[in-house]
């Protein structure tokens, strides 16, 4: 468990868009997959999920619905917006420059 | 787009608040029950699991917190929710929020009333083109101050500067004029204007005309323009009214147009002009013959002009400094009369801008508009420091309710944000309180009958200045103590240990607060009792004469058309038929009404009285008979009688007052007086008959009845138009038959006044009455503030002390000595209070009798002068007393009747 990283703070928005980009989820299949796909690397406090959800919601980057989860209970499923496509565009580009940046900083030094 | 989308998502879930927390709950539930099923799968038993996913999830609650907040909702959410629980603490607290309420809204509801007034006398402003071209002219007095007075003769010599001025107009001071309309006589307000009026003010006519220079002739066929106010609100704004002729003081006159909108009068303070009239039909107008038959005009005129383009103000004075000496050469006459509008040679040229009535009535006026705000204010000040007791005292008996609530979670600037909303929300509610108040006050203000029509409308610009200070003190007072509670150590606010030290500091803020009602109101009900003063005053005033029995009717025969000859016929009828009513005792002819007399400035023949030989008298139109009827003992010498006619010599009779101060003697017959504008009325004193107390009284404060001095009817050159009659039945009765016999005469003939004498005494004392009832109102408003504050403060000591009382008495302490202790306080509150109060008011007596000793340079404006009464002040402070130790009472009495038992218990 040491070995697991809290998400950097400001990732988390682009985390979850980046996780329901390809099919609605709700909010506890987002924190596994996200786990699962870090390869158990990156945790995600669930304190900070549910209001980042609500929160991308009310900016209209995402929509929920509620839905039939795989245990046939209602959940609800997160979707992301047209407008947050587009938001998720602009925001995987700044984390790669971002990132870029930060690498070369570090490979110099 | 994304803004749209934000607000609906907003306003849905302010509207959803339900559903979203049911939502968000069986979310969240979910999530936890999702990976209790997943630990489960793994081996973990089935509770474990619930555990475990429950620790990993963290605080629901806190959760749900900021999934609110993201959504943006809180802030509306947390505002509805504290804005009910504001409401709930304030209907728990009904009795502090009734007197909070009440306080608040009686503070601003009087302030903004009277402050509408003064704004609509003193501030409002005239709409004129080019107002900065605008200057307003006057001869000056010897001493170089401008007269009210500029001579018509001068206003010609004025105009002709036509280099200097683009337009130059004259108008006289409002003139009370009655007319006809629709058979009944109605009060109106003239103004005698030059042609020029409009050209100067740069305005133009609503409908119709102004009057041009060929109406402006002397002779001319009558024409007026009426007021745009009084057309609309008396003929209800009918067009077909210009054309039509009305009867001015019985003249016929046609309208020519209307005035323009909005425009009230030349001196606009509150008194609307209804008529516009040639400067021309000024004679016509009066009876009066000294004016009627002057070779000029003869009335006090406003002069105002149109600066040409370009010129200045400077260059416009320096041209009037050279007509100054010119004027003084020409009409050498003028310049050498003495008295009260002796002219001097100067000239003063002011920008109209900077006049409101007149460059030394303004002084006065703002004097008088000052104290007013200044009493008003007063009362704000009680009330704003009351507020502030009542908040101090509430949040320091909250202490233990913050504390509690801090203990339990609850965060500093949400207690905080909880009191706010509570001060704003009492403050909300006197603000609306204020305005109901505010609106019925200037209802009933103008219903009530005073000589002066004043249009008011309610300053909406003041009634939000008072509201917001209302806020100001409301959250001032509010948060201050809510920022100190919460500053709270907790443990002992929670324990109530009651044994916090008892405050023995005596300057503590409560207290200043308290000492300062105490004495604003002992202030306002000294002010109260200059007023009461002066009323008793006029009501003690022997009148003088019979008042019982006896009634009047007055007519005016020019609006039916009579000539000068057939008049005096007419009247003598009336007389005689008025004479035989059965029960009639005496009757007598008089012109105007018995408690109305002309001011008038005589010269007295070889004066040896105290005031000199040019002085101010009432005169007053009597015929023979008058003394009978209002059974007034002669003195010395004889009263009218057939003897005295149009063609013998002037006589006159005086009052012993008249005789003493003018005359220097009792026994003035055989004296003589004339007008001072007319160098051959050389009148005789034929009698003096004992003082009365004729003259009206209402404007006495401002214009202390000069002198009364009666002349004979029948050597004035004017008819009478007032029977007065005595019977040894009802005045009442004598009324309704006087009318009968009246209408049996001629029924074309309107009724101007009918009324009894007692009835006309009554109207006298409206101004007295009003303004001791408003400072009566405001001081005893006064006194319910400061005692609703005593009492608060006493209750507040005594919660905080029960524990204290509760050892005292258990240890043996009377009732007495527990009430004793907690009035001793209170006593030594009411009593600094008091004190501070009584000097005070003897200060303002003394600054009232120091302003009203001066001579304020315009007319006879003197101040009424009050006596320091020192029994009436002990009195009042008596009575401060006696209402704050009462207040105080209560409370202490609560104390005493304390059980020790559960005081000790109290917590």
């Amino acid at each position: 468990m040491s070995d697991q990283t809290d998400v950097l703070p400001g990732t988390l928005d682009l985390l979850i868009m980046r996780t329901i980009a390809f099919e609605p989820m709700h909010g506890w299949a987002i924190a596994q997959r996200i786990h699962q796909i870090s390869n158990d690397l990156l945790r995600i406090q669930q304190g900070s999920l549910y209001p980042a959800l609500h929160r991308l919601e009310h900016q209209g980057w995402i929509t929920a619905e509620w839905g039939a989860s795989d245990n046939n209970r209602r959940a609800r499923f997160y979707a992301l917006t047209r407008a947050g496509r587009r938001q998720l565009t602009t925001e995987v580009a700044k984390w790669e420059r971002l990132s870029a940046g930060v690498n070369l900083v570090l490979q110099r030094t | 787009m994304r803004i749209w989308h934000i607000l609906r998502s907003r306003a849905r879930s302010v509207l959803l608040r339900d559903r979203r927390e049911a939502d968000l709950t069986e979310e969240l539930q979910f999530h936890i029950d999702r990976e209790t099923d997943r630990l489960h799968a793994r081996g973990v038993p089935i509770e474990a699991a619930r555990q475990q996913a429950r620790r990993t999830f963290g605080g629901v609650e806190q959760i749900k917190d900021v999934c609110r907040d993201a959504r943006g909702t809180a802030i509306l959410d947390t505002l509805v929710r504290d804005t009910r629980y504001g409401l709930r603490r304030l209907v728990r607290d009904w009795r502090f929020t009734v007197a909070g309420v009440l306080i608040l809204g009686l503070a601003i509801g009087s302030i903004t009333a009277m402050f509408s007034v003064v704004n609509a006398v003193l501030f409002r402003q005239q709409a004129v083109a080019e107002p900065d071209r605008l200057v307003n002219i006057y001869q000056n007095d010897r001493a170089g101050q401008p007269l009210v007075v500029t001579t018509y003769a001068a206003y010609v010599e004025m105009a002709a500067y036509t280099d200097i001025f683009a337009a130059t107009m004259a108008a006289s001071i409002p003139n009370p004029v009655r007319y006809l309309d629709d058979g009944a006589i109605r009060d109106a307000v003239a103004e005698y204007s030059t042609a020029t009026y409009l050209d100067v003010l740069g305005l133009r006519p609503s409908i119709g005309r102004w009057f041009d220079k060929t109406e402006e002739r002397r002779g001319a066929p009558l024409v007026a323009v009426l007021g745009y106010q009084t057309w609309t609100s008396v003929f209800r704004a009918d067009p077909s009214i210009v054309g039509r002729i009305v009867r001015i003081e019985g003249l016929p006159v046609t309208i020519v147009g209307i005035g323009p909108v909005n425009h009230r009068a030349t001196v606009d303070i509150g008194l609307g002009t209804d008529f516009w009239l040639p400067i021309t039909a000024l004679p016509a107008m009066t009876a009066v013959p000294a004016i009627r038959d002057a070779p000029t005009i003869l009335a006090p005129l406003v002069v105002k002009a149109r600066l040409r383009q370009g010129v200045t103000v400077t260059q416009a004075k320096a041209a009037m400094d050279v007509l100054g000496p010119r004027l003084a050469a020409e009409f050498p006459e003028e310049y050498r009369r003495e008295g009260e509008f002796a002219l001097g040679t100067g000239i003063t040229v002011v920008a109209s801008t900077r006049v409101r009535v007149h460059p030394q009535a303004d002084k006065a006026m703002m004097a008088l508009a000052s104290l007013v705000l200044v009493i008003v204010g007063l009362v704000l000040a009680i009330a704003c420091s009351n507020l502030a007791t009542l908040l101090l005292v509430r949040g320091a008996t909250r202490a233990k309710e913050i504390a509690v609530r801090l203990a339990i979670g609850a965060t500093r600037s949400q207690i905080v944000r909880h009191l706010l909303i509570e001060s704003l929300l009492l403050s909300l509610a006197g603000g609306v309180a204020g305005c109901l108040l505010a609106g019925w006050g200037l209802q009933t203000l103008q219903r009530i009958d005073l000589p002066v029509r004043v249009d008011v409308t309610l300053d909406s610009r003041v009634l939000a200045f008072t509201i917001a200070l209302s806020l100001v003190t409301g959250v001032a007072f509010g948060l201050a103590p809510a920022l100190k509670a919460t500053r709270v150590d907790l443990l002992p606010s929670l324990r109530d240990e009651g044994l916090q030290p008892i405050d023995h500091r005596r300057l503590t803020l409560k207290n200043a607060l308290i000492v300062v009602q105490v004495a604003v109101s002992v202030l306002l009900l000294g002010g109260t009792s200059i007023f009461l003063q002066q009323l008793a005053a006029t009501r003690a005033l022997r009148a003088g004469y019979a008042v019982d029995g006896v009634a009047m009717i007055e007519t005016d025969v020019r609006f039916a058309g009579y000539s000068a000859a057939a008049a005096e016929n007419l009247y003598r009828e009336l007389l005689r038929r008025i004479a035989i009513i059965p029960g009639v005792q005496s009757a007598a002819l008089l012109r105007g009404l018995p408690m109305q007399n002309n001011s008038v400035t005589i010269v007295v023949d070889g004066a040896t009285g105290t005031a000199g030989s040019t002085v101010k008298a009432g005169m007053l139109d009597a015929g023979p008979g008058f003394f009978d009827t209002l059974r007034i003992p002669l003195l010395y010498g004889r009263t009218f009688d057939a003897r005295d006619r149009a063609n013998t010599p002037r006589v006159a009779v005086i009052t012993e007052r008249t005789a003493r101060e003018y005359f220097g003697t009792l026994n003035a017959v055989g004296r003589r007086f004339r007008l001072e504008n007319d160098p051959s009325s050389w009148t005789e004193v034929i009698g003096v008959v004992r003082e009365t107390g004729t003259g009206r009284f209402d404007d006495d404060v401002l214009d202390p009845v000069p002198p009364p001095i009666y002349v004979s009817y029948t050597q004035s050159g004017a008819p009478p138009t007032t029977v007065l009659a005595r019977t040894s039945g009802d005045a009442a009765a004598l009324v309704a038959a006087m009318r009968r016999e009246l209408r049996a005469m001629d029924a074309t003939l309107p009724v101007m006044t009918a009324k009894t004498m007692r009835r006309e005494l009554e109207e006298s004392q409206a101004v007295p009455k009003a303004v001791a009832m408003f400072l009566g109102v405001l001081g005893g408003l006064g006194l319910v503030l400061a005692s609703i504050g005593l009492y608060a403060v006493v209750a507040f000591a005594v919660a905080r002390r029960s524990r204290e009382i509760g050892i005292r008495m258990a240890l043996g302490a009377s009732r007495q000595q527990v009430v004793w202790s907690v009035a001793r306080g209170v006593a030594g509150l009411i009593g600094v209070g008091t004190g501070v109060g009584l000097i005070l008011s003897v200060i303002a007596m003394l600054a009232l009798r120091a302003v009203g000793s001066r001579d304020t340079g315009i007319g006879n404006i003197a101040v009424y002068r009050p006596e320091i009464d020192p029994v009436t002040l002990l009195a009042i402070a008596g009575v401060m007393a006696l209402v704050g130790v009462a207040a105080a009472c209560v409370p202490a009495r609560r104390a005493a009747r304390l059980d020790p038992l559960v005081a000790l218990r109290h917590e």
